[in-house]
């Protein structure tokens, strides 16, 4: 018994010893659009690791016990917030042990407080389906507030690692130009679908069409988080047929079934949107990303 | 009805400031309201036995007639009785201390009792991935333990569970301190220090056994359970792998109201866990999972009172336990709202020796169990599950018997985060 404490004392001490400190601010983002931004202003100064994958649904990550190993060792961590994370993200930051990243810790940020949120209920009831009390959290697919995030990670890059001040600032300016220049490129591309209408499967675009101008005259939900019904995909076919629309958008996640009979009895083209980095293998960046939502709306 | 008063007064405690104060009030404390969740869960039952509910029944060398429901507490047994079963209602809160702890309360409720399962501090601050837990909670022996009844694949614990800690597992008074390695794979180590008053394993009092003898007994020394833990994770791409072994020893003190009469239970126990959980994500929604729990007990003592075999009153024998078992479950979440799952239960060992002498008590006794559930929220749940069972003993014959119970779990307030 005494040899088997001993063995487990050393190789404790051991693995305490080799997490050596390395140089890199460690950063943990909950979605890979999150990570993209933070490679893109940290630079090489900082090491990335996104937790969720780009290609499922952000509402239900598995809570992999690997994600408490990660977050153990971050310095910060970086979080879409509007409560995306809820059922997921909790129990992680507890079980981690690490008290940079405790909710009220300078090395937690949460993306949600620095943009306007669309959507924000008066009344909460869940019988409206999965509601999202403080608004709808999908905010990052307006391409403007991907500068006001930046923004904010910039700054926040700067509070916990102001050796490197430089290097953050000179990554968001360069970002920040070059995000600028693509907004008009993708305003010029949507343009002749300002004012059109357009059906969904979930409410996940809703910050990209609004920034578009584009007219959402449903969803394929009943409410948001319940999978459609017979009743309600009908309904949604009269509506289609009465009002007109552009595009049925489904995400990679969600059966395609339902949009696909809505889509083959109307007639309205089905289009499959990635809604983050790595949903689908054209979006490598919140750059190419965007890109792609824009040519698939406009091919 | 005391109880349901305190409940009453509890709830209008948090509720009052939220109710008394509208905006504008400069003393609104509505802000610090901490997170509420409650949870319902009542089922059907059928079996095909004759008699109302199990009482009576017997698992040899693990459970005694009368205490088949693992010395629960009052009215907290699951699918009781045949028919319609409130099985217990829950209440927790959670809320954020200070910068130094957080607070976890879950209060465990039945038709006629209010009993706090678990309330500790966690503290937020501690360096080097250290954590401390204080109060009363589930201990994280195993995989199962610390996880809440609503939050099973089926609804009642495994049977090994059952018969090693009871049908409220392993919930002790005491502090927890565990570690997690800087590493980039998951490993957390812990270790528990706790009371020691598991009904079923554990124990420091003789309670009234020598009330009437000449103070003959001996209360074990407090604290009286040591408890240590490891658990190491990977991911193989979808795959993910959890592994743990975990360790329980202590003091045993138990009296038992057996069929001849009273006797005691005096030594010390051990219990060493093995588990691993292989959980293969298809899709978002979608996923099997292959869990299984080996615990082995060994229980070294004495005997004293009457007992079968060493005759009535003041007499006292050697008594030795070696026992093991374990549960192996196959869950297959096949869409988005249904799940199907299997389980095996299994007591693979049971050797109990008096005086050095085999007692030759029956051992593979087993449990089927099959079920189907349907989610259509995070918030609710409906459960059919069969189970076969081949494990409960009425007057020293195995009495084999199937049961069928439909559940409905609800859950309310404060999103509960999905455990894994």
């Amino acid at each position: 018994m005494k040899k088997k404490l001993i063995i487990i004392f050393i190789i404790v001490g051991l693995l305490f010893f080799t997490s050596v400190v390395e140089a890199k601010l460690k950063v943990v983002a909950t979605y890979n659009y999150i990570g993209d931004l933070v490679k893109k202003i940290g630079g090489d100064k900082v090491k990335v690791i996104a937790l969720a994958k780009g290609y499922k649904d952000p509402h239900f990550v598995t809570p992999r016990p690997s994600f408490i190993a990660k977050m153990r060792q971050a310095d910060l961590l970086i979080m879409n917030g509007g409560q995306l994370e809820i059922g997921w993200l909790p129990p992680i930051i507890r079980k981690a042990n690490n008290p940079k990243v405790n909710p009220g810790s300078p090395g937690l940020l949460d993306l949600f407080e620095f943009i306007d949120a669309i959507d924000v209920p008066l009344e909460v009831s869940r019988a409206q389906g999965d509601v999202h009390p403080d608004g709808n959290p999908h905010f990052h697919l307006n391409p403007e507030n991907i500068l006001k995030v930046s923004e904010a990670i910039k700054n926040k890059l700067i509070e916990v690692d102001s050796a490197n001040m430089e290097n953050y600032q000179n990554n968001f300016e360069e970002f920040s130009a070059k995000w600028k220049q693509k907004i008009e490129e993708w305003k010029k591309a949507m343009k002749p679908f300002e004012g059109k209408n357009v059906v969904q499967y979930h409410k996940n675009c809703d910050y990209f069409l609004n920034w578009a101008g584009m007219k959402k005259i449903g969803t394929l939900e009943p409410v948001p988080g319940i999978p459609p019904t017979t009743k309600h995909i009908l309904f949604m076919i009269d509506v289609i047929k009465h009002k007109g629309c552009e595009f049925i958008i489904h995400d990679v996640y969600h059966m395609k079934k339902p949009s696909r009979f809505v889509s083959n009895r109307t007639g309205v083209k089905m289009v499959i949107l990635p809604h983050d980095v790595g949903a689908v293998n054209e979006a490598t960046d919140i750059i190419s990303l965007f890109d792609e939502i824009v040519r698939r709306l406009t091919k | 009805m005391k109880n349901i008063f305190i409940l009453f007064i509890a709830i209008s405690a948090i509720l009052t400031p939220a109710m008394n104060y509208g905006s504008g009030d400069p003393f609104s404390q509505t802000k610090f309201v901490p997170a509420i969740s409650f949870i319902m869960d009542v089922s059907w039952l059928n079996r095909d036995l004759n008699g109302f509910s199990t009482e009576g029944f017997e698992i040899p060398g693990f459970l005694h007639a009368g205490h088949t429901d693992g010395h629960s507490h009052s009215g907290s047994i699951v699918n009781g009785v045949k028919g319609f079963n409130l099985n217990y209602a829950e209440l927790s809160l959670f809320a954020t201390v200070d910068p130094y702890f957080d607070l976890f309360t879950s209060f465990h409720l039945s038709e006629d009792s209010f009993e706090i399962e678990e309330v500790y501090v966690s503290t937020r601050k501690l360096p080097h991935g250290f954590r401390l837990k204080i109060g009363k909670f589930l201990s994280s022996f195993g995989r199962f333990n610390a996880q809440h009844a609503h939050t099973w694949n089926f609804q009642e614990l495994p049977l090994v569970y059952h018969v090693f800690f009871g049908v409220d597992g392993l919930n002790e008074k005491g502090v927890q301190l565990n570690w997690v390695a800087p590493i980039d794979f998951y490993l957390t180590l812990g270790c528990e220090i706790l009371q020691g008053e598991n009904c079923a394993s554990f124990g420091v009092e003789e309670e009234e056994f020598y009330s009437d003898d000449e103070g003959k007994g001996e209360d074990a020394k407090v604290p009286g359970l040591l408890t240590l833990f490891g658990k190491s994770s990977v991911d193989i791409g979808d795959l993910v792998i959890l592994g743990g072994v975990s360790y329980a020893g202590g003091e045993t003190r138990s009296v038992h109201e057996g069929t001849e009469g009273e006797h005691l239970l005096s030594g010390s126990s051990e219990v060493f866990g093995f588990d691993v959980t292989l959980k293969y994500l298809l899709d978002s929604y979608r996923y099997i999972s292959l869990q299984t729990e080996y615990m082995n007990r060994e229980f070294d003592g004495k005997l004293s009172g009457s007992y079968q075999n060493i005759g009535d009153g003041d007499q006292e024998a050697s008594f030795t336990r070696s026992q093991a078992g374990f549960y192996s479950e196959f869950v297959f979440r096949f869409s988005r709202l249904w799940r199907t799952a299997a389980r095996l239960d299994m007591l693979v060992r049971n050797s109990v020796e008096i005086d050095g002498i085999d007692e030759g008590l029956p051992k593979n006794m087993k449990r089927y169990s099959f079920m189907f559930d349907y989610t259509p929220t995070e918030f609710s749940r409906i459960r059919l599950q069969y189970n076969y069972n081949k494990y409960l003993y009425y007057n020293g014959d195995l009495k084999n018997f199937g049961e069928m119970n439909l559940q409905l779990n609800i859950s309310v307030g404060a999103h509960g985060a999905h455990p894994f």
